[in-house]
């Protein structure tokens, strides 16, 4: 090999080192909820995934959860900051996201159970650290001493929302899909016999079927879901939040 | 332009082009020390915002700690020594002028706030009571803050002080009397930031 040659390579090796050592091995979204290691219960999960996206739809607030086995090397604050700017969870312009990671693993031969929540610029004002840790403590915690990771999560997810939204969230699921698609249908019936008689003047501005801005929630999506994460909205943190260990 | 006399024209010829051609250098040379110049400013304004940032979790530091401190009075009332101390060190941060000074000022409210911490360890009550833990959430939050946009600080003081040892920023920045900025290291009581366990 010649000496060009031998330079090359090195630069070569020096470039791969750079590009190893400032990419941190951070997941990719999944979608709101991401339980890498298989702790959260399906009912949780979409529950979770219902009141993230709601909440997104309605808010612009962009709430994510995540399960991990490792912190790599990090401690789970560090790791949590990083992950919520790689990730950039919430809207860039007001930084309004929120995270909820939560360890269960090993380190250095020590098991590491922690959960960190990581707030957005945005939010430090209607949650401040205190709250988060309140949270935690009341809603959150009791449910994982029973080993119900989902369940504590979810009940954090709709605390958290409560606070940031003023609204208690208390999310129905099948029985109430049933009445939703009833009612849809007399609204769709409704629609037709109103445009079969064109009478124009009944029809209230654009979109008022659908206007369910801050009341109630987006039935889930139909169809396979899970493959349209259009991933988070660019926002950023600086260290707000609160974590435990248990 | 006046007509040159012919038996002038051509030195004189040959002096305008020396003229031109030191023009055109010292054109360019200015340009290069304007372009350089203007490029130190934003990154010392950069690293200026970065600092405040870092002085803004300060003061929001101490704003907490009495708050803090007076929740501990009510459980512990008898540890005078350690209260006192956190009012030094807090007024020390307060008063500090200088990066440097908050900075030590900083980490010396780092150890007694460790201290104080580990002497409320013996109050069982203390521990269990609603506030304190709130206000060791609300603290802990703060001293991650802290250790956030320092790492943003030192960052941007990387960036500085090695681009203005670099060719030919160095000369610009030698002309202007730009000098190194110091790095924010941490305490080791920082490094272990405070966790609330159950």
């Amino acid at each position: 090999m010649g000496k060009t040659g031998r330079l090359v390579s090195l630069v070569l090796v020096v470039l791969l080192l750079m590009v190893g050592s400032s990419m941190a091995a951070f997941p990719k979204p999944m979608g709101y909820v991401n339980d890498f290691i298989n702790v959260i219960d399906p009912v949780s999960y979409k529950e979770m995934e219902i009141i993230a996206k709601n909440l997104k739809e309605s808010q612009g607030i962009e709430i994510a959860v995540v399960t991990v086995a490792s912190t790599d090397g990090m401690t789970a604050k560090e790791y949590a900051v990083e992950l919520f700017n790689q990730w950039g969870i919430g809207g860039s312009s007001y930084d309004t996201g929120l995270l909820m990671l939560l360890v269960i693993g090993e380190e250095d031969g020590r098991v590491q159970r922690e959960i960190q929540v990581e707030v957005g610029y945005g939010l430090e004002g209607d949650l401040p650290d205190g709250k988060v840790g309140a949270i935690l403590d009341n809603y959150v915690l009791p449910h994982f001493s029973e080993g119900q990771y989902g369940k504590g999560l979810l009940e954090g997810m709709k605390a958290y929302a409560g606070e940031l939204t003023g609204e208690s969230y208390v999310v129905d699921t099948e029985e109430n899909d049933a009445i939703k698609t009833l009612i849809s249908f007399f609204v769709i019936v409704i629609l037709l016999l109103i445009f079969s008689r064109r009478t124009p003047l009944i029809i209230g501005p654009r979109g008022t079927t659908r206007g369910r801005r801050g009341g109630g929630y987006m039935p889930p999506p139909r169809g396979p879901s899970g493959g349209g994460f259009g991933g988070f909205g660019g926002g950023k943190s600086g260290g707000g939040g609160a974590g435990r260990k248990f | 332009m006046v007509e040159e006399p012919a038996a002038n024209s051509r030195g004189g010829i040959n002096l305008k082009k020396g003229l031109v051609i030191v023009g055109i250098v010292v054109l360019i040379l200015a340009v290069v020390v304007i372009g350089q110049y203007n490029s130190l400013v934003s990154m010392e304004t950069n690293v200026d915002a970065q600092w405040a940032q870092v002085e803004n979790q300060f003061q929001r530091r101490a704003d907490l700690i009495p708050n803090l401190v007076s929740t501990v009075k009510g459980f512990a009332s008898h540890e005078q020594e350690i209260f006192q101390e956190i009012a030094e060190a807090r007024s020390r941060l307060l008063s500090a002028q200088d990066p440097q000074s908050q900075m030590e000022a900083n980490n010396s409210l780092d150890a007694s706030l460790g201290r104080l911490l580990a002497i409320s360890e013996n109050y069982p009550t203390l521990k269990a009571d609603a506030s304190f833990i709130r206000l060791q959430d609300e603290l802990a939050g703060t001293e991650n803050r802290i250790a956030f946009e320092r790492k943003r600080y030192n960052e941007s003081v990387e960036k500085w002080n090695r681009s203005i040892r670099r060719f030919p920023m160095v000369i610009v920045a030698n002309m202007f009397g730009k000098a190194q900025y110091p790095y924010f290291e941490a305490s080791e009581q920082a490094k272990s930031v405070p966790q609330v366990e159950f």
